[in-house]
């Protein structure tokens, strides 16, 4: 950021304000006693107490996360074993159809990801809930982990596998010994990524939850709708700083692993 | 130890779909405890050849035997080999202890053993001490050396080394010829060293193996094949020469820059036309009176061992002359030489009837 004049830098931080001052002005009312948004009475805890003190929204805190770990976890077992086979795939063909198949799964708006999900498991006359938001959320989060493990491993130098052959190491050990150890901080990155997707995924969500199960974006927004309470924004304050943790976890990470291995040049 | 050739080549060829032939019917025997070099240009096939060894490739047609069986369908991490690769490949996610581990934890070696043949093997490349770095805090030289250990920890029959010294600086090189060569005697194994570098190749090497376009052109010690290479390409090859045509008159007498010269050659067939090479430091400079050859010095380049002269005949043949004398650029001298300074070379000659009509005259007091 050495050669940003002045003025850019001005621009950066109204871009950053804006962007940044409607969740601060909600987290800001957040605290406030008047019961509205419109004038600042007090400071209170009360809506946070609030948030706690539902144990059906704390229920669907705990479902949220459930499916956020689960389906995150899935993901990154099904998006490394997928990266995996789209890069040692022989047929050069085939190879670049998967990895646009994947990237255009990415830039697909959600609506019609949920929407899809939703005519599948209709017509497959699945029960929508747990089950049908757990597997809509594993399929969207696939191709981000295929996403964040390809450059690991297209980076990773073939004569690292023939070396553990070399020395020994069958198919299996090549995989557990070599591969997966080089590629950690991309699987790493990817199961963060997932995990914030899965977390504040409304979209998706939306079409494939019901009979009783909610995740806690569905929640709020149907709360706003029912009408506007505060502690809307006790929660979604709390969602913000959650999230706000993950993105730094996921930047921690990367940064040690960046350390790690920027000294290996030739 | 045994006759029985460690490593033998019979007929091996290696093609990639139709066209592409990277090795043409190739045969070989290596002998236990020697170090040989596969020496030649880039795309020549010498790699391949290594990787096959190491059985990363498969051959398209032909055998491959270790120690007498057929090794062709043994897969890579059940073959007694070895490789220390150019890039060296070593693990970035485990420290140096580790990285030379790696083949004894494969293997299920106890923990104490691994530690003392992974300490054994640093001491071998003098990396004492340096088992907990990360590869990240070591220099490309020392890089080099872990590389080196991670392969003979494992105990193999044979060591691969694919252009290892490439990556060095000269001085770093130069060294690590030395110690290559010095590994290789005191451990007794097969070393097989792929290179471009020809001084590598003579320095180290009991046998080298001159490669061109999928072939073996000659093979034989170093000295052999400094002194009597087989063809143009060779000579051109391995250090510096003069090459020019000429004619073979009878045995022990050449014709070439109009002259005709005495030489120790023989076994040719009269009058046939050939090819000649002498060595630039075989030429000597002298007064124009006393010279075989009488030349005219065209450029002079000092190379710190020795001065570097081009100079031209009057039918326009170069001279390369390496000599610790100086002359004036634009003189007339004179270039003196032994018979033994002569190489002939016949056209298209192959190796086997080579080094046939090479023994039928040797006997009769070539000086070795």
């Amino acid at each position: 950021m050495a050669g940003t004049g002045k003025g850019q830098k001005l621009f950066l931080g109204l871009v950053f304000l804006i962007l940044y001052a409607p969740i601060f002005f909600l987290i800001f009312y957040s605290f406030n006693s008047g019961g509205t948004m419109t004038s600042f009475e007090s400071f209170t805890w009360e809506h946070y107490a609030a948030v706690f003190e539902d144990t059906r929204l704390i229920m669907i805190v705990f479902n949220t996360v459930i499916v956020a770990l689960l389906s995150s976890l899935l993901a990154t077992t099904i998006g490394v074993l997928g990266a995996l086979a789209i890069v040692y795939m022989k047929n050069r063909k085939l190879r670049s159809t998967l990895l646009s198949l994947n990237n255009v799964l990415i830039v697909s708006p959600d609506v019609i990801i949920g929407a899809s999900f939703l005519i599948l498991f209709t017509a497959l006359g699945v029960k929508l809930g747990f089950t049908s938001v757990l597997v809509s959320h594993v399929a969207f989060s696939v191709p981000i982990v295929v996403l964040m493990v390809l450059p690991k491993l297209l980076e990773m130098s073939n004569s690292l596998i023939d070396a553990a052959r070399d020395l020994g190491a069958s198919g299996k050990d090549v995989l557990t010994r070599v591969i997966i150890p080089y590629i950690k901080p991309g699987i790493f990155a990817g199961f963060f990524l997932a995990l914030t997707y899965s977390l504040d995924d409304f979209a998706v969500t939306f079409f494939v939850t019901g009979n009783g199960f909610s995740t806690l974006s569905v929640e709020i927004y149907s709360m706003a709708r029912a009408g506007i309470t505060l502690t809307i924004n006790a929660l979604s304050g709390l969602l913000f700083i959650v999230t706000v943790g993950l993105v730094l976890g996921y930047y921690a990470l990367n940064r040690r692993s960046k350390t790690l291995f920027t000294g290996v040049k030739r | 130890m045994t006759k029985q050739p460690i490593i033998r080549f019979d007929g091996v060829s290696k093609r990639y779909g139709d066209d592409a032939t990277i090795l043409d019917d190739i045969s070989f025997e290596m002998e236990r405890g020697k170090f040989y070099t596969l020496l030649g240009p880039s795309g020549c096939g010498k790699t391949t050849i290594l990787r096959l060894i190491a059985g990363f490739i498969e051959p398209t047609a032909g055998q491959i035997l270790f120690d007498g069986k057929n090794i062709n369908d043994v897969p890579p991490n059940e073959r007694q080999v070895n490789t220390v690769f150019q890039d060296y490949a070593l693990f970035p996610h485990l420290n140096v202890f580790e990285n030379v581990a790696f083949g004894l934890r494969i293997k299920k070696v106890k923990g104490p053993e691994v530690k003392r043949r992974v300490e054994e093997a640093l001491r071998f490349v003098n990396l004492e001490g340096y088992g907990g770095r990360e590869i990240s805090e070591m220099s490309g030289g020392q890089r080099q050396r872990v590389a080196i250990a991670r392969a003979i920890v494992n105990d193999p029959e044979v060591i691969l080394l694919d252009e290892p010294l490439s990556a060095l600086d000269l001085k770093l090189r130069t060294e690590m010829q030395y110690e290559l060569r010095e590994l290789q005697q005191r451990l007794g194994k097969t070393f097989i060293f792929v290179t471009h570098d020809q001084e590598e190749a003579l320095a180290m090497s009991d046998e080298i193996f001159v490669m061109n376009a999928g072939q073996i052109i000659q093979s034989g010690t170093p000295i052999d094949i400094y002194d009597e290479p087989i063809s143009r390409f060779v000579a051109d090859f391995i250090g510096e020469s003069n090459i020019v045509d000429g004619v073979m008159i009878r045995d022990q007498l050449v014709l070439f820059a109009g002259k005709e010269f005495e030489c120790v050659d023989a076994g040719l067939d009269p009058n046939e036309k050939i090819e000649v090479v002498i060595r630039p430091e075989d030429l000597e400079i002298t007064s124009p009176e006393k010279g075989k050859l009488v030349v005219t010095v065209d450029t002079q380049l000092f190379r710190g061992v020795h001065y570097e002269l081009s100079t031209y005949d009057k039918d326009g043949n170069e001279w390369l002359v390496h000599s610790t004398k100086k002359a004036q650029v634009g003189d007339e001298i004179g270039l003196d030489f032994d018979p033994e300074a002569i190489h002939v070379m016949r056209l298209n000659e192959s190796e086997e009837d080579f080094d046939r009509r090479l023994e039928s005259y040797e006997v009769t007091g070539h000086a070795e």
